[in-house]
């Protein structure tokens, strides 16, 4: 279950890298589906991956835009103050309040072979894992998708080769929004949130992320796994309120043995 | 050779399935200016970095002085007396050119400067050999091309090496500033450092270079003399390419 | 320079008059005393943050450990004069554990992981109840006076200070400045990063100590949420940012202006001032990343013919 969850996470995540370190996207986009959800569960999406596009399109070209010369820190500041901004602008409009959706489907189970299995969680897990595979194929088999891959590994040689860097990263950019966007959207059915609940997020995003190694989906993919087992393990022996402490001590515990990721160090150790 | 200042053997470097380099072995004479050349990609730079510490080789081992310095962190060679110049130029941005020597000075291969005037005169003797001394406290990003590799140069010399690895100082220079160098290059090896040079520019490694080592493709192909080295069939090939048979 | 050295000398001079003086406003008293506390705060971040170039958003944990070890070690009769010490030590002995995993990490992804290490701890003091009397928190019996409170953290703030006036000026501040522009360049230069940025850690870590020590003692209540949260640990990030990362009196321009706005704002709207802190901070990033001294760089290079000056602050 926590599997399509961590895909999720670690979608969002990906994108991001994508464009070269802005790393704090994930977060406040999830929680700012609030508003959308107070209307129609299942079909928000529909309205919200679109406007998130155009929202992370729009971010790109007027703000992001002007930092990209400078170090990759003042990236991160900036897109740190404008999760400041939406986080406080939540909390000044909806309160600090927990909210979450009720409806028939959030509540509904199904029987399987002796399981209940929760229906939004398959759906969740279900929507996961088709937007992860969505997304592999879009990167690696669209012209535009290679262009975002190329822009992301050297902007002045995919310049040269042709490709048209401005609008990429604006595209990438809301892409990467949108995903957020929808992930959130899908979260929203399975908890309640504040607007706070982007952060735990976030943390998990980018431990599945160290996990899995940075460069690839097929990376996130098994870091997500990685970190859904432990938290699973963790589960029997933690009270609940130090779940996400797991998150936290599996990322040290990496850092200090394995620096490339587990993904990095299984390559290189192939390699010879 | 009896008792090289620095000693590769085996040296070893695999990216992935590339092998750049295979089975390096290199020493390197006590006071001797030894040139290292060879086509693009030949690992150069990267035997470099092996040598440095800048990056851990796969197999091989490095010597300095008898006692092996393999796998050791790059500021611990530095400190040892092994510097290094970036083929590319990395100077601190936002600092003067003298500041950017003063990181050298201060921690370089000890015995170090105390206090910060000492370091500063530290620098500028480096700077002054360098022929930068009059741009001391410009910001550095304001030098032009040629004053920037003369600011690597500087930055290292400071650190007080025994042996200083130059990668590619003298690309993009035009032949009024390669000449300069070159004096700038004797100079230092009068001051009693062993220098290393990996270079493209064949003309002016021949005019400064005791000894040339070829490596072609991650391997060492010949060393020697330099005339006889750069007659070498061997060599012309790598360059040239050779004829299909 | 010796200008310089006499305008603080007269400043500090001021500010210990100050509070006899102004002895009818205690409220004057109390806001200084904000100042000067978030201004040690403000520059014991900027070690790392500003001279190291390690953004950390975890910096709480050592205020939170500071504030905790106080109220405990006082409430158990231990003497002022080895609580502070051991609120001092705790957060640095806590930060060089931290350190070996966290700087293996570079840049913005050092600074998220430093998002995690903040809400740890946090964690942990939430469900330590044991210890730390999980979210309700922990209460000191009695406060010093506010006389010595006052003059506690203007001697705070002014060894913060002078800790970063010396390391600006000294070997240590070269090795710091050469890690924030190009550690790689600084390793083959010699210089050890990972020691050096270790050494920024604990040095912040300490002084955040005893800020949460003197934190402690003012408020008398702290809570897992108060100390360790995340909001307290943004505003450690905004201050030098406002003021001007990496300068010696940047974090103290910050500190001023963020208590005014603070007092300003919180008492309108719940959270509008870390609003007003976010857009705040995306305008200083996006128009002048050098924050007010910058802006005052500016205008002075306008006035006068630009030449060419080495940046200073």
């Amino acid at each position: 279950m926590s599997y399509g969850l961590a895909l999720i996470y670690g979608v969002l995540k990906i994108i991001n890298l994508a464009n070269a370190g802005f790393l704090m996207l994930g977060a406040y986009l999830t929680w700012w589906l609030f508003t959308a959800y107070h209307v129609h569960p299942l079909l928000a999406p529909l309205i919200i991956v679109p406007l998130f596009f155009l929202g992370g399109w729009a971010l790109e070209r007027t703000l992001v835009r002007r930092v990209l010369g400078a170090e990759p820190i003042i990236s991160l500041l900036l897109l740190f103050g404008v999760w400041l901004v939406l986080q406080n602008l939540a909390y000044v409009i909806w309160t600090g309040d927990t909210r979450s959706i009720e409806t028939a489907f959030v509540d509904a189970t199904v029987a399987l072979g002796g399981l209940t299995l929760s229906v939004p969680r398959i759906y969740v897990f279900v929507m996961g894992a088709l937007v992860l595979v969505a997304l592999q194929l879009f990167l690696t088999r669209t012209f535009l998708g290679r262009a975002i891959r190329a822009t992301a590994q050297d902007r002045d040689a995919a310049r040269l080769v042709g490709v048209d860097v401005d609008r990429v990263m604006g595209i990438a950019f809301g892409i990467g929004i949108a995903l957020a966007g929808f992930g959130g959207s899908l979260l929203s059915l399975l908890f309640s949130f504040t607007p706070d609940f982007g952060r735990a997020l976030s943390l998990k995003s980018f431990c599945i992320v160290v996990l899995g190694g940075l460069d690839s989906i097929v990376g996130v993919a098994f870091g997500s796994l990685a970190l859904a087992l432990a938290e699973a393990f963790g589960v029997r022996y933690m009270p609940a309120s130090l779940q996400n402490l797991i998150s936290f001590v599996v990322l040290v515990v990496v850092l200090i043995a394995l620096p490339k990721g587990i993904v990095g160090t299984l390559r290189a150790l192939r390699r010879g | 050779m009896a008792d090289p200042v620095l000693e590769g053997r085996g040296l070893t470097k695999r990216f992935g399935g590339l092998v750049a380099v295979n089975g390096v072995d290199i020493a390197v004479e006590r006071g001797e200016i030894l040139g290292l050349i060879g086509p693009n990609g030949a690992g150069k730079s990267t035997l470099f970095r092996l040598i440095a510490g800048v990056m851990k080789p796969s197999a091989g081992s490095v010597a300095f002085n008898g006692r092996a310095i393999t796998g050791r962190s790059a500021h611990d060679i530095c400190v040892a007396g092994v510097a290094v110049t970036h083929q590319i130029v990395r100077p601190f941005r936002e600092m003067s050119v003298l500041d950017n020597v003063m990181v050298g000075a201060f921690f370089g291969h000890r015995p170090r400067p105390r206090g910060r005037a000492r370091a500063r005169a530290a620098a500028m003797e480096a700077l002054t050999v360098c022929e930068l001394a009059d741009r001391a406290g410009a910001p550095a990003r304001s030098l032009t091309l040629a004053g920037h590799k003369r600011l690597e140069i500087a930055r290292a010399l400071a650190t007080r090496p025994e042996v200083l690895l130059l990668d590619e100082v003298l690309a993009g220079l035009n032949p009024t500033e390669t000449d300069r160098t070159l004096e700038l290059v004797r100079a230092i090896r009068e001051r009693g450092t062993t220098i290393v040079m990996v270079e493209h520019n064949l003309r002016a490694v021949r005019g400064v270079c005791s000894r040339i080592a070829v490596l072609v493709e991650g391997r060492k192909v010949v060393e020697g003399d330099p005339d006889a080295v750069l007659t070498d069939q061997r060599v012309v090939d790598a360059y040239l390419g050779t004829a299909h048979a | 320079m010796a200008s310089r050295t006499a305008a603080a000398a007269i400043v500090l001079a001021a500010l210990v008059a100050a509070p006899f003086l102004a002895a009818r406003s205690e409220y004057a008293i109390e806001v200084l005393f904000l100042i000067f506390l978030y201004g040690a705060m403000a520059t014991a971040w900027n070690l790392l943050g500003g001279f190291a170039g390690q953004v950390s958003f975890g910096h709480a944990a050592f205020l939170g450990i500071g504030a905790y070890a106080t109220t405990i070690l006082i409430s158990n009769g231990v003497s002022l004069w080895i609580a502070v010490p051991v609120s001092a030590l705790l957060p640095g002995l806590f930060s060089l554990l931290i350190g070996v995993p966290a700087f293996r990490l570079r840049g913005p992804y050092f600074s998220i992981a430093t998002i995690g290490i903040g809400e740890a701890t946090r964690l942990i003091a939430l469900n330590w109840t044991s210890l730390t009397g999980g979210a309700s928190g922990l209460t000191l019996a009695g406060a010093p006076p506010m006389l010595q409170q006052y003059f506690a953290a203007l001697a705070l703030l002014v060894a913060a200070v002078g800790v970063a006036a010396w390391i600006r000026v000294s070997r240590f501040g070269y090795a710091l400045a050469a890690v924030r522009q190009d550690p790689d360049a600084a390793e083959t230069l010699g210089v050890a990063t990972t020691v050096v940025k270790s050494q920024a850690l604990f040095l912040s870590a300490c002084i955040l100590g005893v800020a949460g020590s003197i934190y402690a003692l003012h408020y008398l209540f702290i809570s897992p949420d108060s100390v360790f949260g995340f909001s307290t640990a943004v505003s450690f990030v905004i201050m030098p940012i406002i003021g001007g990362l990496g300068t010696v009196t940047g974090p103290l321009i910050g500190a001023v202006v963020y208590t005014f706005i603070r007092e300003q704002l919180a008492a309108t709207l719940a959270n509008a001032d870390l609003l007003a802190f976010g857009v705040l901070l995306i305008a200083i990033v996006v128009f002048e990343p050098r924050g007010i001294l910058g802006i005052a760089d500016r205008i002075r290079a306008l006035r006068k013919r630009p030449a060419v000056t080495v940046a200073d602050g």
